[in-house]
């Protein structure tokens, strides 16, 4: 079995947002493996593990940079990375393009990767590719198990949890609870230098992003400092409501 | 040893700072760390947060279970074997990793101290000094975690003074065992180590080391002491009456025991300040985020001059501390890497290289424990009357700082050793310090024309730098030729000269990894103008005293004429420069760059 384990390198969540012209700037931002990615790579290992002759291939499309982040996935037990190297900004769309191409290329069997992108929030990315390959897909997955050569497990619906076995190929999207990913261990990291990271240039995929970035900008929320004279209960609870009503708009 | 990845640190020799002026690319700083050291930092940076800090109150309750579930995970991690030779599960990688892995694991002090002593102090001794057998018996069982190793050297009456101990060890009449008698002070670990490393004379006479194991006929460990902080480290006395220890577990040559004990200690105290760096900078992240939501007057309290100034301050601080941790790990690797690790007489080797840093390695130790006791000082007082309470980590840092001014030698001890050690390497000729105190005398005599000055914005501080190496030796000159041989007997001015001894070596670390890096980390100019400020007057007052204590009555004038030429620089704006770093700490809500 094959595992394509997708990544995505985030700006660590204690990180504060910079902007330089216009554009989130993070040149000195401590990035990481997306949180939600780093449990596809975990079940990934698992995954491989249960299944002798297994292979974990991480992937990254993104700037040079991911290639920190695939050491990264390197040290914790992939057994090679792939980089397709893109510094312009791609939406999910376009990156599920290259994720399904090498997906093909690769004969993977499955793929996992994060339910939710740390930075830009998006769900897309599992669904896209999904639907690209014309995979089953299943998100927002919290327990993933493999028993005869199908996939077993549990997931998130809106109404409550839903039990699934699965054919593969598929799709599956992590979540918080799935599993908890492991540390690298020393010998890996030394290890990791060695094994194969590959990096591919974007234009070999020939994929154009439909959505351009024009600006960026934080939303700061300033404090009114106002403070309510209490004296006069009533009249306090009365200018309370007033102004969550029309200057708050909560009510 | 194999090195994570070669960088070209120059190979200096032990104690030249003093007296050589180095370029920038000639240390070695973080950020020369490779790709698998940034890595290695990453997972145990985040298992301090995720497992330590996050059991930190059980830790501190003495839950020991805990803290050896802990240990055997940072055996299965790797983490235990840093220093250990590969065929006994370790890794052997070089020092710098060593110490990088001692300072992300120090966000709380009674783990860190658990960790040291059982990396440092406990497993050294075995695998420097051990036999085949010993190592085939014993080492694997510490690498993994399984066991937990203890050192014990102090005694009631015997601290700094560790020559002095009185445990006693006799040949058993049929020649199979020592018998030891005796009782030891202070042992880390000794509530749950399985193995100890016991210091005992022979005869009374021959200074040795023993290895001991938990539950050898005769040892038994007293109670748990009540301390001031690292409450949740085990410290206990241990017993020993008749004592039956097999004389194969004599480690190392009898009456060489002193060899193991000191040269242990040169790592423990590069570890020791390496932990200290991060004890800072996690009091400092505790006290920078308290003080960003804390309210006063209307706005927050990161929004006073004051509290900018204890913010800033600290950061300088601890901004030269990481610099001069890595640039002396980072030298003794280099001096390291030219030995031949399949040599059969290597750990000797290792021994002898990294004893050549002693000097160094005691100013690791008490420079940086001085810093962190500042930084948990500051940082407990931004909270007010909450830093004094428990529910706020600013107290436990407090507590727990303490310790490192203490252990490891006393921060006195190692002001005599800094100081002594670079005059013994001085006399011996191992050092051309004494050249360089006639040429910097002369030089004084004469109004000492000024080098010219090379590195652009920085060249107010290489100067001041240049004037606190002049201050250094020219007093070193004034003590040694009023004091002579005499001058160990003189232990203020020992003192005195190591301080500003340390500050050169401070300065000299911080400004040349500025030079190096400023580029890509603007705020490092300004942490290094802010700490050059704090480090030279520091100088200023150590010269002061030195100049009183040590230049002959007849002569003290004209000295002072001198020392006041190289004491004088024009003061920079301290205001400026604080607030433009607390501005950018209190943004972070952490110590960065």
């Amino acid at each position: 079995m094959r595992i394509l384990a997708v990544i995505r390198q985030v700006p660590d969540a204690e990180e504060s947002i910079k902007l330089k012209d216009g554009k989130v700037d993070l040149s000195s931002s401590k990035l990481v493996i997306d949180t939600m990615d780093e449990y596809g790579i975990e079940q990934a290992l698992r995954l491989r593990d249960a299944v002798p002759g297994s292979e974990v291939v991480v992937l990254a499309v993104g700037p040079e940079r991911c290639e920190q982040a695939l050491r990264g996935a390197l040290a914790m037990g992939a057994d090679r990375a792939v980089l397709v190297v893109a510094e312009a900004f791609l939406d999910a769309i376009a990156v599920s393009d290259v994720v399904a191409q090498i997906a093909r290329k690769e004969q993977a069997d499955l793929i996992l990767c994060g339910g939710q992108q740390a930075d830009w929030d998006s769900q897309a990315l599992g669904a896209a590719t999904a639907e690209r390959l014309a995979w089953p897909q299943v998100t927002w997955t919290n327990a993933l198990t493999i028993e005869g050569g199908q996939l077993v497990g549990r997931h998130d619906i809106d109404a409550g949890t839903e039990e699934f076995t699965l054919a593969l190929p598929a799709v599956i999207t992590t979540q918080q609870g799935l599993n908890e990913p492991r540390y690298p261990t020393l010998p890996n990291i030394m290890k990791a230098k060695k094994k194969e990271l590959r990096k591919d240039p974007i234009s070999d995929y020939g994929v154009t992003p439909r959505l351009e970035v024009l600006g960026a900008e934080v939303q700061v929320r300033a404090r009114r400092r106002t403070i309510l004279d209490g004296k006069d209960a009533r009249l306090a609870a009365a200018q309370l409501v007033d102004l969550l009503r029309k200057e708050a708009r909560v009510i | 040893m194999t090195t994570t990845e070669a960088h070209s640190t120059k190979r200096v020799k032990g104690g030249s700072f003093l007296i050589e002026d180095l370029q920038p690319q000639d240390i070695f700083t973080p950020e020369d760390l490779s790709q698998e050291q940034v890595q290695i930092a990453e997972m145990a940076t985040a298992f301090a947060e995720e497992k330590i800090l996050a059991q930190i109150q059980a830790i501190e309750a003495k839950d020991f279970e805990i803290s050896k579930a802990l240990m055997l995970e940072l055996g299965e991690l790797g983490l235990l074997g840093i220093d250990a030779p590969e065929e006994y599960g370790g890794l052997a990688l070089d020092k710098v990793t060593s110490a990088l892995v001692t300072e992300k694991l120090s966000v709380s002090g009674s783990f860190a101290t658990t960790f040291s002593a059982h990396v440092t102090i406990g497993t050294l001794p075995l695998i420097w000094y051990g036999t085949k057998g010993q190592k085939d018996r014993y080492l694997s069982k510490l690498v993994t975690g399984d066991w937990i190793a203890s050192y014990a050297l102090s005694e009631s009456s015997a601290g700094s003074d560790a020559m002095n101990i009185r445990t006693k060890a006799r040949l058993s009449d049929d020649g199979k065992h020592y018998i030891l008698n005796g009782e030891k002070m202070w042992i880390t670990n000794a509530g749950f180590a399985s193995l100890f490393t016991v210091f005992a004379k022979i005869d009374g006479e021959q200074f040795s080391a023993f290895l001991i194991e938990r539950g050898t006929e005769g040892f038994s460990i007293g109670k748990e002491e009540h301390k001031l902080g690292i409450r949740g480290s085990s410290t206990c006395p241990l017993i020993l009456n008749d004592c039956k220890v097999p004389v194969e577990n004599l480690l190392g040559t009898a009456g060489k025991g002193h060899q193991i004990a000191f040269n242990i200690l040169n790592v423990g105290r590069y570890k020791l300040a390496a932990s200290a760096v991060r004890g800072s900078s996690t009091a400092f992240r505790d006290g920078v985020r308290y003080a960003k939501n804390r309210v006063g007057f209307g706005k927050p309290i990161t929004e006073f001059g004051l509290v900018q100034k204890k913010i800033a301050d600290t950061a300088a601080e601890i901004y030269a501390a990481e610099s001069v941790v890595y640039r002396v790990v980072g030298a003794i690797d280099a001096a390291l890497a030219e030995l031949d690790s399949t040599s059969s007489t290597y750990y000797q080797q290792v021994q002898k290289c990294i004893e050549e840093f002693a000097a160094e390695c005691s100013i690791l130790k008490f420079a940086c424990s001085e810093i962190l006791d500042r930084a948990v000082d500051q940082m407990l007082q931004l909270h007010g009357g909450y830093g004094y309470v428990e529910e706020f980590p600013a107290e436990r840092s407090y507590r727990d700082a303490r310790i490192n001014k203490i252990y490891e030698g006393t921060n006195e001890i190692n002001r005599i050793i800094t100081t002594g050690w670079l005059i013994k390497r001085g006399v011996k000729g191992e050092l051309a310090l004494m050249p360089a105190i006639q040429r910097v005398s002369e030089d004084v005599a004469q109004g000492g024309a000024d080098m010219p000055v090379v590195h652009g914005t920085m060249n107010g501080e290489f100067a001041q730098l240049r004037s606190a190496k002049k201050i250094a030796l020219f007093s070193l000159g004034l003590a040694t030729a009023k004091f002579g041989t005499d001058l160990s007997e003189q232990q203020e001015v020992m003192g005195a000269l190591a301080e500003v001894i340390a500050e050169v070596l401070l300065l000299d670390s911080t400004l040349l990894r500025t030079v190096k890096i400023s580029g890509a980390k603007p705020m490092a100019e300004t942490l290094a103008r802010h700490f050059t400020s704090l480090s030279f007057a520091r100088v200023k007052s150590a010269a002061e005293r030195l100049l009183g204590a040590a230049s002959e009555d007849d002569k003290l004038e004209g000295h002072a004429t001198a020392m006041r030429r190289l004491t004088a620089n024009a003061p920079i704006n301290t205001v400026t420069t604080g607030r433009a770093i607390a501005a950018f700490m209190v943004e972070a809500g952490q110590y960065t760059l």
